[in-house]
């Protein structure tokens, strides 16, 4: 960010509207980047199938069921014909873009699913267990990085800062299969895979299984459905709950150091309701601004976690499109993924600029 | 050279200078490129025990991988039908899995493909970077803005969706591996540059190179690239960690090398059919893993505080 703030300041500042200053303008120029992400998005994603070692249409066919040179040459063409790749390239990529304003994402080809319906049930998980792994991770990242910074110097200090380096980049597969085998084969004290068990009858209204449980008055679904996301979404959280940590600490320590917290003690509040009241409340802005820029190494790890748990989100979704070169399914998962991503991170601006009016220059 | 000695002096001393623990100035002849090795050898890496700890573990990992397949005297592809997820005995140490294959030698051989992709991922990324970074901060103009702005865009996306992209055009594999994490890796190297690059360049040593003649890309290595070689370097392998965490993820995923080969990331995923009949399928190569990151960690870690003591990068 701060490299950005360079390079901007070496240009010629050209005098802005007066509709584009003040906090509308903030919020209307941070929403116009939306659509230019989502544009190059899309844009990677078409050039990424046409780059395809040989034929994409040949290695599409070679990926199916191809049981004889038959269905190989028909399953050619009717990825060929798929692809719309008989035309000119930029007839091509018209037609690409066409079809993703209107959100014509095709049939996966395996089975005959619409990626719009795949997608509607999977983000909605997805949307679920980032949801939860960030509030976990928030929870310990909070705790841990306040105890360090009241604590500094100390033993708990220490190991709290070595802990947190190590999770820096922990590799999610490895966490989340460990937990599988201690938590859900050793000590069986929960369930290791997917979302829901599949003895529940469980029919999507909204997709999401808390607002469903609420408006179908199926308090019944809710324990199983926990249980089933505890494993994935703290695994998820370990490797953002060190960042967390770390930059709660750093920035609680900051904070300490200030004119109104020796103003606060001396008024006689207990260290507790200094650290409630004046301290987390002046720490918090940092922290926000981590959340939306690990969320996008939040929604990585969520791909492979997935994975992991079989747990039917976008990131399973994406991983199973490229493995079986299902390619409009990458492109819908792809394309999901880069959305939520980018509309996260555009609220946690925004939130950033609520919670500071400093920031509203921008 | 021979023109730009002392200027370069000048800055070596002034960057020394504010370190703790810097010895007074060394040799004062003007190889700014051995200040690089002397900030190492100056400053002792691995210092506290944890650090210690994780040096002597990578260690120990690297030359398993190099030289295990050479000690282990099984075949990691040899299928024994008689004994299928065998447990440990004296001709398998660490059993047997599904198809009857020795564990042990497959988690030997296992070591390789990761340590490779890691650490060649992790090269690719520094070099793209540098050269990016190098090039913009050097040439300013609309040249940065560009660069900057497609560095901007990359930074963008998750850099695991990145990845994956990449290789799904690519097809799965070791070489697709390299070159997704290589590159979905290089932005935020090239970022670091460029910053680095641009404040070195205004400085009076490099304006008296350009001034005595000295082309561009030799004023970028032989003057730039050694003075901002510390923090680059400490960055470098901070994404070394990154770059492991990737690698493994996206091997477990099945993108990376192809079974039959061993692979600890495939092998895991592999085992988990066995979770409950044999765990130790998934155990073993997923704590290798979880071990191997966690020392690449906290030795990029102990590297940046030498490299780096004053937290530019």
């Amino acid at each position: 960010m701060s490299a950005g703030a360079l390079v901007r300041a070496r240009l010629p500042r050209l005098p802005r509207p007066a509709w584009l200053s003040g906090t509308t303008g903030v919020l209307l120029r941070r929403l116009a980047v939306i659509p230019v992400v989502l544009f190059a998005l899309a844009s990677l994603v078409f050039v990424a199938i046409r780059l395809l070692p040989g034929s994409p249409a040949t290695s599409l066919a070679a990926g199916g069921n191809t049981a004889s040179a038959q269905d190989f040459s028909a399953n050619e063409e009717r990825v060929t014909k798929a692809l719309g790749l008989d035309q000119p390239l930029l007839t091509q990529y018209g037609h690409f873009l066409d079809d993703m304003v209107h959100l014509r994402l095709g049939t996966s080809f395996y089975g005959s699913n619409s990626v719009l319906g795949l997608l509607a049930d999977a983000l909605p998980a997805t949307v679920e267990l980032t949801l939860a792994a960030m509030t976990v991770a928030v929870l310990i990242g909070v705790v841990t990085g306040v105890v360090a910074a009241l604590r500094r110097g100390s033993w708990i200090d220490a190991s709290t800062r070595a802990v947190a380096t190590v999770s820096f980049s922990l590799p999610w597969f490895a966490l989340g299969v460990l937990a599988i085998v201690v938590f859900g084969v050793w000590l069986r004290w929960l369930p290791v895979l997917g979302r829901l068990p599949s003895t529940l009858d469980y029919r999507p209204t909204t997709g999401f299984v808390l607002l469903d449980a609420i408006l179908q008055n199926r308090p019944e679904l809710l324990w199983p459905w926990i249980q089933h996301l505890i494993l994935p979404a703290v695994t998820l959280a370990l490797s953002m709950a060190g960042f967390i940590t770390r930059i709660v600490r750093a920035s609680v320590l900051e904070v300490l150091g200030d004119d109104f917290v020796r103003t606060a003690r001396m008024k006689g509040l207990s260290e507790g309701a200094v650290v409630r009241r004046h301290v987390l409340r002046n720490a918090w802005l940092p922290i926000v601004t981590v959340l939306g820029l690990q969320f996008g190494s939040l929604l990585g790890g969520s791909v492979v976690t997935e994975t992991v748990f079989s747990y039917p989100g976008v990131g399973r979704l994406l991983v199973q499109g490229v493995l079986q070169r299902d390619y409009p399914v990458v492109q819908g998962a792809a394309l999901a993924i880069a959305l939520l991503f980018t509309l996260v991170n555009h609220a946690v601006d925004l939130l950033c600029t609520v919670l500071d009016p400093r920031l509203r220059k921008g | 050279m021979s023109e730009a000695g002392p200027a370069v002096d000048t800055v070596a001393v002034e960057t020394a200078a504010p370190a703790p623990a810097a010895s007074p100035a060394g040799p004062p002849s003007g190889a700014a490129r051995r200040r690089l090795l002397g900030t190492l050898r100056r400053r002792r890496v691995a210092r506290s025990w944890p650090a210690l700890l994780a040096w002597l573990l990578l260690a120990a990992l690297v030359l398993a991988a190099l030289f295990g397949p050479l000690l282990v005297q099984a075949d990691p592809l040899r299928q024994t039908s008689s004994a299928l997820l065998a447990p440990g005995a004296a001709d398998h140490p660490l059993g047997t899995d599904d198809l009857g294959r020795d564990e042990l030698a497959r988690l030997v051989h296992g070591a390789r493909p990761l340590l490779l992709v890691s650490f060649t991922a992790t090269a690719l990324a520094a070099g793209l970077g540098t050269l990016i970074g190098l090039v913009a901060g050097y040439a300013g103009g609309t040249v940065e803005q560009v660069l900057m702005r497609l560095v901007d865009l990359a930074l963008a996306f998750p850099s695991v969706l990145l990845v994956i992209l990449l290789v799904a055009a690519a097809g799965p594999g070791p070489v697709s591996l390299i070159l997704g994490i290589g590159i979905s890796l290089a932005p935020g190297l090239a970022r670091l540059a460029r910053t680095l690059t641009a404040r070195e360049a205004a400085k009076d040593y490099v304006v008296a190179c350009r001034l005595g003649g000295t082309g561009a890309p030799r004023i970028l290595v032989r003057e730039v690239l050694p003075n901002i070689g510390g923090p680059l370097l400490a960055q470098v392998v901070m994404t070394l960690s990154i770059a492991a965490g990737f690698a493994a993820g996206l091997s477990y995923l099945g993108l990376g090398i192809q079974p039959p080969q061993p692979d600890w990331g495939y092998m895991v995923q592999a085992g988990q059919e066995f979770l409950f009949s044999a765990p130790r399928l998934v155990v073993l190569p997923a704590a290798l893993t979880l071990l191997f990151v966690v020392a690449c960690n906290f030795v990029g870690d102990d590297l940046r505080d030498a490299l780096d003591p004053r937290g530019t990068a």
